[in-house]
């Protein structure tokens, strides 16, 4: 698996990278192997992911941006808490880490005003039908 | 240039800005409550100084008057859930 992967094996300033434990994980279902010491990013980075969520409201693509911890740009599930950094987060072996997908935006102003739910009930309502794929609800 | 991305967090374009602008005739601080620009997951830390700029050269009004673009950046972003004790191991 490894020899698939995109790393700087020898550098010119820091040297040969040593022999590493190999790790595996997997990223929305797939597994994937990295290197002790990557981050969850590096390490998906190295197999070819680049793409660790999408924009909640809009869906379009978001990966590595600031990669310092700073923009939670790279923000994914890991074992099941959200909102985990992929940039700063040791890998660890047999971590689940799952991509961000897009939310429903019931209270979107660009709705007409008379179709927003008026109770939590409603919402829950308007919620079901949106995770069923009736996004006109 | 227009398409331009400002905030990452809510996604708002440089041309969200302008027309926000133009549309309602709008002060530094409207534009950033209309448009959530700088408003969003990171808490604005990312895009305030381009925020800043892009609303001054807008609107004219210089950033910290006497209606701040109120900025509360978090050191990080946390859950209800860490805040009511539980433990982050990952």
């Amino acid at each position: 698996m490894t020899h698939k992967q995109m790393r700087i094996i020898d550098h010119p300033v820091l040297g040969a990278m040593n022999e590493r434990d190999i790790m595996t994980f997997t990223f929305d279902g797939h597994t994937y192997k990295g290197f002790k010491g990557d981050t969850i990013a590096s390490a998906l980075l190295a197999n070819g992911i680049r793409q660790l969520r999408v924009h909640e409201e809009r869906g379009t693509p978001r990966g590595i941006y600031c990669n310092i911890g700073h923009c939670f740009e790279c923000r994914t599930t890991v074992n099941g808490v959200s909102g985990v950094r992929a940039c700063l987060t040791p890998l660890k072996d047999g971590m689940v880490v799952t991509s961000g997908q897009t939310e429903p935006v019931p209270l979107n102003s660009e709705h007409d005003v008379d179709e927003l739910p008026r109770t939590y009930t409603e919402f829950i309502q308007k919620q079901k039908a949106h995770e069923a794929g009736d996004s006109d609800a | 240039m227009d398409k331009m991305i400002i905030c990452r967090c809510e996604e708002v374009t440089l041309g969200d800005i302008k027309d926000t602008a133009e549309q309602y005739d709008a002060t530094a601080r409207e534009i950033k409550l209309r448009t959530r620009a700088g408003m969003g997951y990171c808490g604005g830390r990312t895009c305030r100084p381009a925020v800043d700029k892009v609303l001054e050269d807008i609107t004219g009004e210089k950033p910290g008057d006497q209606i701040p673009l109120k900025v509360q950046p978090p050191v990080r972003p946390v859950t209800l859930a860490t805040l009511g004790g539980r433990t982050n191991d990952t």
